[in-house]
Parts: structure tokens; C-alpha cells; sequence
């Protein structure tokens, strides 16, 4: 960085200036007169200084020196003068609270050689500038905050602290960020009698380093930090990202898959790119995507039957995020609900669990219900092992750790009842967009008798009579209860029709695949970076082992809820699950985060906390670091050596 | 020449106090070499001749004057010897000054301090009646300087010196040749001089040498020379030539001018030692009545 020069003189004062060097060269030229010394004989002078002719050179450059000397003095006071400063960053404040976004965004190379390398060089060049007094720490945070420093006026420290901060693949949020500093900006807190003895400590300043890929705080309380946002990136960067990626198979043919991908353009120009879709690690098909300015598009791929593969899909072509260009599904056969029925006895029930289709889709087994009382049941209810359970006209006293069906019966479980028994109660209305009811046709169905039922808050009533709802379904905790509010069979009558008419078995269906934990599967076949991912995995043993996509092995063991609740999924790829040596399931987790993608800069380079909105600033403090004082110190270095030499005469 | 010029009586306490002159009466001038005066003097001469004092033996040679023949000892051992006698004679005494313009500096000037030993040792001279003749190296080589003998000569001599006049370049050899010329007897030379000749000292001793004589070198430096207090840029200007040296005065130019000094000083000693002669060194610092009384006699030259 080039100085700027400042005049400190004025035109007239730099005339005489100007006149010094030749002053000095001509008075040198002057003191080269020697002054005459008459002597007895110069005989022994003359031998005196023949060896001394061979460094004549020496002599000639010392007589020299001194005169260059002086003009080096003259020079360096005239530099002085023209006072250069530089522009520089001052720290302003003694606590500093450095955070550093390594958000998935902060991998973006549009700044060389990545934008979390320009926060911590940005970062450490401040921490070269702090007086030995400050003290700072350092955060660093993606969708949580991470204290990776605590206050210390140590360089070294806070050097090595800045330095092993790597980059992640998650989503930001500034807020915990926020919150944490504003909880370590004054660790003391204190009670208002303290408050009033001790001094107020200085009020920390916190610096954010950030592409700003975060959406606004709303946190009033966090507004009274002294912030300061220093953006990190441009606007003209552009990036391709996929934002969905999903393997499904073909309705029509199960034996068939298809690969769906949306990509999109994240940027200000028209983009190609080439798409390219892995089987296990190799290229098994590849398309081309042509995207507009801020546009989007999908592709889609078919595939043969594959019991089981790791899909990969791939933006081939370059861009300033690397993060966003890959995507993963995993391809597993599907699981198989564990269900338990309890009846005395209901063929269509049992014909509607035992269709082709319900095989596939459950492992049902069918218990009387004297089933209830046996200490099995109250082991297997209790220790969550199975995935749905189904009373038909009996109920237990305690509610299982499961999901629930009830026909003819209402759960122990606080806010259920029902009102007396009607006679023939009018179907009048279904909710029709509740999973359990799709494709249900109920036009000629018809209940001999039925209670109207009266449910927990939050519950759906998914077949409403004229007399009241006769099925819903309502949370309990982590599972959900469906409620028969009439009897299938009704003992030595048919209470409906419903068994006998076609949307019974489809009913039995949804309520198997929806309660049965396959849409929940669904759901987590693919999650975030940082997101809990909670496995249902058919496996006898409390423990799981999940291996990450880089190799690492977690061990995790199962819940109250029946499942695996896995948080390591700090990193993108395939992460596998084994039950000892077998490979039970196998997840995705993708970034399918368009805030990261769009790794342009936000437009006014501003964030707003609370409400106080924090324009970006290049650094802290701009200040001119002057330099005349080195210059006058270097002049007076010299005119100590000057001094040194012209009165040693060292080199004569 | 000098004998019929008018005396200074002020001139004696120029050079010499009475006090010293009480000192000197009791010193005389001795030689280490046998000299044959050209007139009997109360001096023992060293030359074995007719005479009441003995003073050695020596093998007969065919020639010899058989009237010194020892009888008494050919009568005990049968072979002759020759009975020598010690010859009373006067002794020649010169002192050759340097009265160059190179002399003129110190405190007292070198030649003021010269011109003091020229006239303690004439005066020791004088007083033991040997002949004492005062020259120059600037004196006309046809010019004999005059000659002096007796006590009542000491006016004319402290006169003379009294009259001498610095001047002139060094020029040792050819002012050592023209003594030489002019003098060709024997006897005790005393050079008195800076021997700060660009020529070099060591042709004109070399003169000295055939001349037989027994040779006192005394080189007189100013303190000025032996430790000089210079500072700074100065052009140096020879006293005698105009030659000129531009010189930045430094400690180790000041270092390296007192080692050369020193191995001058050094080489004319080795160079009069090898050759028979007598160097000594005086700086106008030193006392000069200490210089005859202490340094000479060392050396020999007066007792």
C-alpha cells in the first residue's frame, strides 16, 4: 500500500529546505580546503600513511560517507515533513468479541482462497493490532455457536485459536451467536448492589465477520451490543446449487425408479451446467440444465430396480460454492412396521392386515386380548418395540409407548370420552387431506350405532357424523392415537358395513403406512447439515452405530420413543447405520438450503438486530497510521552514526 | 676566524648556567679509539709511544725501535717483546650540527637544544684542552668551521653557536662528505641532528665509517614529533622542501606515525651499532643538563 504525502510546510519553507542539500555539499566541498600545518618534516607522515594508500578506496568512501550521510539525514527529516501516513484499522475499545461465520456459505471461493480464510485474516490482522491491555475472545458459529476462545490478551492464544477454525456445512444463525456474546461480554453479570460498588465494565465490542447469509435478528434485546458487521464476499458471485433431490418408485411400476433433482441458478447470468448422477461412486447417467438469471429447473433420471444403492447427483460444472453441488439418496428396501393386533376375533380386520400389500408394508401380530395382562405385553408396551398396536374392543390400563388404533374403546389417556351410544348416525363429512383418509371412498358406508367422541387439544377429527366425530386422531407426546368411535364387528350384530366395502383395506393401508413410521422414514431420508435425525430401525438391540460419510463411528442408543435420535450430522453425504455387523439403514443429509446457495452478498451490506440495522464496514476503526515518527527516528540513527564516524574516524 | 670576532658575555647564559658549568669542570671527553693528536696534550693518549707510562707488551718485528726492547724479559723467556709506552696527546673533538629549518621547532627548538650540547660538551673540551671544532651540514664545503682550544675559548664558541640560524634543507650526505673533506684526521664526532633527511641517514654514516672516527649520534626530536597533538583535516607543510601531505587525522594514522617513528628510531640505532657508532636519543622535552650527565656518560662519552 502506497503512503499518502501531506504537506507540512508551505511553499516558501520548502524553498529554504530545498536549499539544505546543497548547502551541505557545498560547505563539504568547502571543508575539503584543508587547513596548512607547517611541520618540521612530513618525511615520517608520508611513510606513515603508505600502507594505509591501499585502502585509499576506504578513505575516499569515508570522506564521502559523511557527506551522504548527512543528506540521508536531510532526506529522512524532509520525508518527515511530508508527514506519509497510511490507511489502517485501529481497534477502538479494550474487549473485543471476535465472531467468525463458518456457515456452509463461508466455503464460497468468489474471495481467494475462501471467505473464511478472508474473516480470519481479517480477524488475526486486528488481533496484530490489539494493545497488550485488550482482551478478546472468539466465536465462531454456523447454525450454533461455538466458543472457541475465551477472553485472553494472549496473541499467541487467540493466533492458534483463529487459525483452527475449520469450515462446516450447515446453516447460519446469528442469533445463538449473539446471544452467547452478549452472555460472555459481561461473564461478571452481577446484582444491582454489585452494579453499584463495582465499576461498570467497559462494554465489549463485538465484531461479526460474515457473508451476512442469515436472516434478520429480531431480538430487540441483543440490539444494545455494540456490534459491528464486517462483510465478507461480493455480489457478483454465482453459484449452482441443488436444491431438492429425492428417488422415488414409479406408482405404476414398482420395479422402476425415478431420480427427481431440482438446480438452481444463483446469479445474475444465464447458466449450463451438466448433471451427473452416481451409482456407488460411478457415472450411470448425465444430463444438461440451461438455468436464466435467478432461475431454476429439474431433471429427472429412471432408473431400474435397485434393492438397495447410494444415489449421488452431482453439479459437474464449476462455481463459487462447491458445497451446494452434491446431493445424496440413499436407496434402502423398505421397512417393515412392527404392529401388534389385539382382537377376540374380526376377519375383516384381519383379512385387511393380512392383503399383499399390508405384508409388505407391516409385520403384524394378531394377540386375543387376554394378551393385555401377561407381563410380555406390559414389557414389549412399555420398552416401545413395536411401531403401531391395535385394539379391537379391549384397552389396557396404561397407554403403550406406541402409536395406537382403538375400535370400540377409548385410551387411558386423559381428555378422551364419548358420548352415549346413537342409533344410526348420517356420515356427513372426512377429511379428506389427512394421509390416513387418502383414497378412502366412504360414499356407502353405513354405522348401525356409534359414539360420538370428544377429543384430546390438538386432535383431527377425520369422519364427522351428524351426531359428532366417529374417527380421530390426536398427539400423545411423540405418538399418535386414532379412536374408533363405533365397533367393527359389535358383537353379535355388524356395526357398519365399512369392513365390507373396498375403502376398509385402503383405510388399513394409510393407517399402516402412516402410523406404521414410513412417512416419519420419509421425512428422514433426508435432513439438514446439524439437524437430529431420529432412526426407527427394525433391530432387537438398544444400540445402533452410525458411520459418518468421512468414516467416523458414533454410537447411539435407543430412546423412550423407540428410535435412534442421531445429531452428528455436521457433515453432507451417506451416513450408514449398522445393528453390529448388519447395515440396517442408511440416510441423506443435504445442504437444500437456498439462504446458503445464494452466496451473493446482501445488497446493502447491512444486518438488522432487533432494531438497530448495522451497516458493514470494511474494519473497525479507518485511522491514517502516520509515519514521520519512524522517519525521525531513523534521522536520528543516522546522525548517531554520522556522529560515531566522523569522531572515531573508523574507517582511517 | 671566530677568535677574532667580538664576545657576547650575555651569550654563556643563553646556553649554559654557571651552575652547570660547575658541574661540567669535573667531567672530561673520552674516546674508545686510539687517536694521535698533532700536539702533545695532558690527555693519555691511547697510542703506545715514547713515553713515562706503561702500558703494554707486543712481539718484536724486525724494524722496531730496539731501544724499547725488554731485556728482562728476553733474559727469562728468550724472546723478545717490545715495551710500550702510553703517549700523552690532545684530542680532536668535532661536533657537527644541523642547522636545517626542520630544526627550528619545539620548545626549546631543536637547534637551541643541539647548540646547548654542543656547548656543555665544547666546554668539557675546552677545559681538558683538547681541540674542539664546530661545523655545519649547510657549511660551504671549501669553509672550515673554527677551531677552539682552551677554557678561554668557551666565549667564542658559545658565540658561534649563538649565531648559528636555522635554514635550509637537510641534505646529511653531502653536508658528512664536506666534513669529511675538510677533516681528515681523527677523533670524537658528535653529529647532533633530527636525521630527518628524505634521502635517508644511511649514506652519509656510511662516510663516517672509512673516517674512522668514534661517532655520537645524537638525534634530537621535538616532544610535537615523538607524540604529536593533531586533529582533524590538515595539509601538512614541510618546513624545509614545501611538500605537502593531506592528511585526516585519525587514532589509528596517529597509531601507525608513532609505530613508523619508532621503527626510524629503531633502524638508525641498529644502523649505528652495527657500524661502531653510538646512537642516542633526545627529545627537547628531556632535560639537557640530564642528557650530558646521565645519557653520555652511559654511553661513554664523557667520564
Amino acid at each position: 500500500m502506497w503512503p499518502e504525502w501531506t504537506s507540512m510546510l508551505s511553499w516558501w519553507q520548502w524553498t529554504i529546505l530545498a536549499l539544505v542539500p546543497p548547502a551541505i555539499v557545498a560547505l563539504y566541498f568547502l571543508k575539503l580546503k584543508r587547513q596548512p600545518l607547517v611541520v618540521p618534516s612530513t618525511y615520517l607522515w608520508h611513510r606513515a600513511i603508505e600502507d594505509l594508500h591501499v585502502n585509499s578506496f576506504w578513505q575516499r568512501l569515508r570522506r564521502s560517507i559523511l557527506l551522504l550521510l548527512q543528506l540521508l539525514l536531510v532526506a529522512l527529516v524532509i520525508l518527515a515533513l511530508f508527514s506519509p501516513s497510511w490507511r489502517g484499522t485501529q481497534l477502538v475499545g479494550d474487549r473485543f468479541i471476535f465472531l467468525i461465520d463458518n456457515s456452509a456459505s463461508m466455503s464460497a471461493t468468489d474471495v481467494a482462497p475462501s471467505r473464511l480464510e478472508e474473516a480470519k485474516r481479517q480477524v488475526l490482522a486486528l488481533v496484530e493490532q490489539m494493545k497488550s491491555t485488550d482482551v478478546a475472545l472468539v466465536i465462531s458459529f454456523a447454525d450454533t455457536p461455538h466458543l472457541v476462545q475465551p477472553f485472553t490478551s494472549n496473541r499467541q492464544e487467540l493466533r492458534e485459536s483463529v487459525a483452527a477454525i475449520r469450515p462446516t456445512q450447515q446453516t447460519t444463525s446469528l442469533s445463538g451467536a449473539l446471544r452467547l456474546a452478549a452472555g460472555l461480554a459481561n461473564p461478571g453479570g452481577g446484582t444491582d448492589s454489585e452494579a453499584t460498588d463495582a465499576p461498570k465494565p467497559a462494554l465489549a465490542q463485538v465484531l461479526i465477520f460474515s457473508d451476512g447469509k442469515f436472516p434478520d435478528i429480531t431480538d430487540s434485546a441483543l440490539s444494545g451490543l455494540a456490534t459491528t458487521f464486517i462483510p465478507i464476499g461480493g455480489r457478483s458471485a454465482h453459484n449452482l446449487a441443488v436444491s431438492a433431490f429425492q428417488v422415488t418408485r414409479q406408482e405404476e411400476n414398482a420395479e422402476r425408479l425415478q431420480a427427481f433433482a431440482r438446480i438452481e441458478n444463483f446469479g445474475a447470468e444465464r447458466a449450463q451446467a451438466s448433471i451427473g448422477l452416481y451409482l456407488n461412486g460411478e457415472l450411470i447417467d448425465a444430463d444438461q440444465i440451461d438455468l436464466a438469471a435467478d432461475g431454476e429447473g429439474g431433471v429427472e433420471f429412471n432408473l431400474e430396480d435397485l434393492a438397495s444403492a447410494d444415489l449421488e447427483l452431482r453439479i459437474e460444472t464449476a462455481d463459487d460454492l462447491a458445497a451446494d453441488n452434491r446431493a445424496w439418496s440413499p436407496l434402502d428396501p423398505p421397512r417393515r412396521a412392527r404392529v401388534l393386533c389385539m382382537t377376540s376375533g374380526d376377519q375383516p380386520l384381519e383379512l385387511a392386515l393380512r392383503t399383499e400389500r399390508a405384508r409388505e408394508l407391516a409385520e403384524v401380530t394378531v394377540q386375543p386380548p387376554s394378551y393385555l395382562e401377561t407381563a410380555e405385553y406390559r414389557s414389549r408396551a412399555a420398552g416401545g418395540e413395536y411401531d403401531l398396536m391395535i385394539y379391537d374392543r379391549c384397552a389396557p390400563r396404561e397407554m403403550p409407548q406406541a402409536n395406537t388404533w382403538w375400535i370400540g374403546r377409548l385410551p387411558p389417556a386423559p381428555g378422551w370420552s364419548a358420548a352415549e351410544k346413537v342409533d344410526v348416525p348420517q356420515l356427513i363429512d372426512l377429511e379428506r387431506t389427512h394421509p390416513l383418509m387418502q383414497f378412502v371412498e366412504m360414499g356407502e358406508v353405513l354405522f348401525r350405532e356409534g359414539a360420538p367422541l370428544t377429543a384430546p387439544p390438538g386432535a383431527v377429527s377425520l369422519i364427522d357424523s351428524d351426531r359428532g366425530p366417529l374417527l380421530m386422531i390426536a398427539p400423545r407426546e411423540a405418538y399418535q392415537d386414532v379412536v374408533t368411535g363405533f365397533e367393527l364387528m359389535g358383537g353379535e350384530r355388524i356395526g357398519t358395513n365399512w369392513p365390507l366395502r373396498p375403502s376398509f383395506p385402503v383405510f388399513v393401508l394409510n393407517l399402516l403406512e402412516y402410523l406404521g413410521g414410513r412417512a416419519e422414514d420419509a421425512a428422514s431420508l433426508a435432513v439438514r447439515p446439524g439437524q437430529v435425525v431420529s432412526l426407527r430401525v427394525n433391530t432387537a438391540g438398544n444400540q445402533v452405530e452410525v458411520v459418518s460419510p468421512s468414516g467416523g463411528r458414533t454410537k447411539v442408543r435407543r430412546n423412550s420413543r423407540n428410535t435412534f435420535d442421531f445429531a452428528g450430522t455436521a457433515e453432507q453425504g451417506l451416513y450408514k447405520v449398522f445393528a453390529g455387523e448388519q447395515l440396517v439403514r442408511r440416510f441423506a443429509v443435504n445442504l437444500f438450503d437456498a439462504a446458503e446457495s445464494d452466496i451473493r452478498s446482501r445488497p446493502d451490506d447491512a444486518i438488522r438486530i432487533g432494531q438497530t440495522k448495522v451497516e458493514g464496514s470494511t474494519g473497525p476503526q479507518p485511522v491514517r497510521q502516520s509515519g514521520w515518527r519512524f522517519l525521525l527516528l531513523a534521522a536520528l540513527a543516522v546522525l548517531l552514526v554520522e556522529w560515531y564516524i566522523y569522531n572515531r574516524r573508523v574507517y582511517l | 676566524m671566530s677568535s677574532a670576532s667580538p664576545v657576547d658575555p650575555s651569550a654563556e647564559l643563553s646556553l649554559l648556567s654557571p651552575e652547570f658549568l660547575a658541574r661540567l669542570e669535573q667531567l672530561e671527553l673520552v674516546t674508545r679509539k686510539i687517536f694521535r693528536g698533532r700536539m702533545k696534550g695532558e690527555r693519555r693518549s691511547k697510542r703506545k709511544g715514547q713515553s713515562v707510562e706503561f702500558a703494554d707488551f707486543r712481539n718484536y718485528v724486525a724494524g722496531d725501535d730496539l731501544r724499547f726492547i725488554d731485556w728482562n724479559t728476553y733474559a727469562r723467556l728468550d724472546r723478545m717483546f717490545l715495551k710500550m709506552f702510553l703517549e700523552e696527546e690532545d684530542l680532536h673533538f668535532y661536533m657537527l650540527l644541523d642547522t636545517s629549518a626542520s630544526m627550528d621547532f619545539g620548545a626549546p627548538s631543536k637547534l637551541d637544544y643541539a647548540k646547548r650540547v654542543a656547548a656543555a660538551l665544547g666546554f668539557i673540551g675546552l677545559t681538558h684542552s683538547d681541540r674542539i671544532r664546530v661545523e655545519t651540514f649547510s657549511q660551504p664545503a671549501g669553509q672550515r668551521g673554527p677551531v677552539w682550544r682552551g677554557r678561554a675559548s668557551l666565549w667564542r664558541l658559545l658565540d658561534y653557536l649563538n649565531k648559528l640560524e636555522p635554514g635550509g634543507a637537510t641534505d646529511l650526505a653531502t653536508g658528512v662528505r664536506n666534513f669529511c673533506l675538510r677533516n681528515p684526521g681523527k677523533g670524537i664526532l658528535v653529529i647532533v641532528s633530527d636525521l630527518l633527511d628524505k634521502a635517508g641517514y644511511e649514506r652519509a654514516l656510511r662516510l663516517l665509517v672509512a673516517q674512522q672516527m668514534d661517532v655520537y649520534v645524537i638525534q634530537i626530536l621535538a616532544a610535537e614529533e615523538l607524540k604529536p597533538d593533531l586533529k582533524g583535516d590538515l595539509q601538512l607543510v614541510d618546513s624545509e622542501d614545501d611538500d605537502r601531505a593531506e592528511l585526516t587525522i585519525s587514532a589509528p594514522l596517529l597509531k601507525r606515525y608513532e609505530q613508523t617513528l619508532a621503527a626510524f628510531v629503531a633502524g638508525v640505532r641498529d644502523y649505528c651499532t652495527r657500524r661502531g657508532m653510538t646512537h642516542l636519543l633526545a627529545s627537547t622535552e628531556q632535560p639537557f643538563e640530564q642528557l650530558i650527565t646521565g645519557y653520555l656518560r652511559q654511553r661513554g662519552l664523557v667520564r
